[in-house]
């Protein structure tokens, strides 16, 4: 035999030769196919082993007539602990997973992460093609989702009358809030009961204010109705808010998505669609307080103002204040009064003044000083042409008259 | 009852809200007070002396 290392050049023939790990490279790259990715793959479950260490360890085989396959498959422990049922040899069996290549071993296997009994399987799928589809068709939309109402009067409920989770709603809501609760009642498992849920969904939807839609916790074949399409689009297409409740916490089902809100339990929901009456009464009793405090807090506030506006109308400051206006008055009317006497006085010496101006102007009193007026034919001669030799004059002096005979008349010059 | 439970607390909260403001005169103060105070009567009164009732519709189909 020998021995070739992985960089060993090319026989004489001239052909290849290749390393163990560049082989075991090419059939990884070979299987690195989408189509080998995340699929999902039924069989029937052979040489099953659950090893300590938690990880499972079996094989999916088929046999057509004399032809048989088989692959080996891994699930580790963080999935295994998923898987609701025990599976045994012999077993059908839907496997989801990868296939991948284990280089140390030589070996290639499927990595399983999830698996269910091939029935179940089988409507596993279906949910998963009907999220797909109702996806598709926008009614998982998170802008679909609408508030609930704060305090609501009527509170329908879609379940069974005789399931506990009817009576674990009516239990919060006793509790928590006086509304009415109008049950809606409809089985919740078995075949047609999708249909059924659907029907009593619309008959409630319109009459309440808010609608819980739910049961208590089931096999995934016990909360199956609740991923039909039927009753996700009922609860879609409701005009009343709705409040998804179905199962446990860990369980979800379609109409989840298409709720208004989801609640892990129909208690939950019963106390998301209800506020609680405690808080509600904590509250009205703090506005009160608030109210009163803020109404006595606005007396007072009036009350010191009058009190302010009284003591600023006190009687006596009040007559101070008209005997400083009277002070004042009298103060101008005493100006007022000199002012017009210094007015007549000045008038008065004026008048003095003009009437001594007067006196000068006063043609008879030349006469004092010595002059005469000649009148002739009772008017004032002015001129010696005035005269002839012989006229008659009177002479008019300071006190008294005299009349006169003219003798002669000579000019002081021609005129 | 012509208001719904939640008209009321919300006009309870505006009139809390003015009476914070301070913006309003005295006698408004007053009036509006009382409206608040006959408001916290009603809701409280109609909180606890309801109680929870049950409906059933009727089954078809």
């Amino acid at each position: 035999m020998m021995f070739c290392g992985p960089s060993a050049g090319p026989d004489r023939f001239g052909t290849p030769i290749l390393g163990v790990s560049e082989v075991s490279g090419l059939i990884c790259d070979l299987l690195d196919d989408a189509r080998l990715h995340e699929i999902w793959v039924r069989g029937e479950v052979t040489n099953y082993k659950d090893h300590t260490s938690g990880h499972r360890y079996f094989s999916l085989g088929e046999r057509n007539g004399r032809s048989s396959a088989l692959i080996n498959c891994v699930m580790w422990r963080s999935y295994a602990s998923g898987i609701n049922f025990t599976p045994r040899d012999g077993m059908d069996v839907l496997a989801w997973g990868t296939v991948e290549v284990y280089e140390p071993h030589g070996r290639y296997q499927l990595i399983v992460r999830e698996m269910h009994p091939a029935g179940l399987g089988e409507r596993h799928l279906m949910v998963e093609r009907w999220k797909q589809e109702l996806d598709a068709e926008g009614l998982f939309a998170p802008e679909r989702r609408r508030p609930l109402p704060a305090f609501p009067h009527r509170i329908g409920v879609v379940t069974s009358s005789t399931g506990a989770a009817m009576q674990d709603i009516l239990s919060v809501i006793s509790r928590r809030y006086p509304a009415e609760v109008v049950l809606s009642p409809t089985t919740v498992q078995g075949d047609g009961a999708h249909m059924e849920i659907a029907a009593a969904i619309r008959k409630i939807d319109g009459l309440v204010d808010v609608i819980i839609v739910g049961r208590g916790g089931g096999s995934f074949e016990d909360l199956f109705p609740f991923n039909h399409p039927d009753v996700v689009r009922a609860v879609a297409l409701c005009k009343t808010p709705v409040i998804s409740a179905v199962g446990h916490e860990v369980d979800t089902a379609l109409c989840d998505f298409a709720a208004d809100l989801r609640a892990p339990t129909p208690s939950a929901a019963a106390e998301r669609a209800v506020p609680d009456r405690v808080e509600v009464l904590r509250e009205l009793s703090g506005h009160r307080e608030r109210m009163g405090a803020l109404l006595l807090h606005r007396l007072a506030a009036a009350g010191s103002e009058v009190e302010d506006l009284r003591a600023r109308m006190h009687p006596r400051r009040l007559a101070r204040r008209v005997h400083e206006r009277m002070q004042r008055l009298a103060e101008h009317e005493d100006l007022l009064r000199r002012s017009a006497l210094a007015r007549v006085q000045r008038k008065r010496s004026a008048l003095a003044e003009v009437r001594a101006d007067l006196a000068g102007k006063n043609p008879l009193a030349i006469l004092d000083r010595g002059y005469c007026i000649v009148e002739s034919g009772g008017e004032i001669a002015r001129s010696a042409g005035d005269l002839s030799p012989g006229d008659r004059v009177v002479l008019r002096m300071k006190d008294g008259r005299c009349r006169a005979v003219v003798e002669d008349i000579t000019y002081d010059r021609d005129v | 009852m012509t208001e719904t439970f939640e008209e009321m607390l919300e006009e309870l909260r505006g009139i809390v809200r003015r009476l914070e403001n301070g913006d309003t005169s005295l006698e408004e103060s007053i009036t509006i007070y009382e409206r608040g105070a006959l408001l916290v009567k009603q809701c409280e009164d109609l909180l606890t002396t309801a109680e929870m009732k049950l409906t059933e519709l009727g089954r078809d189909q």
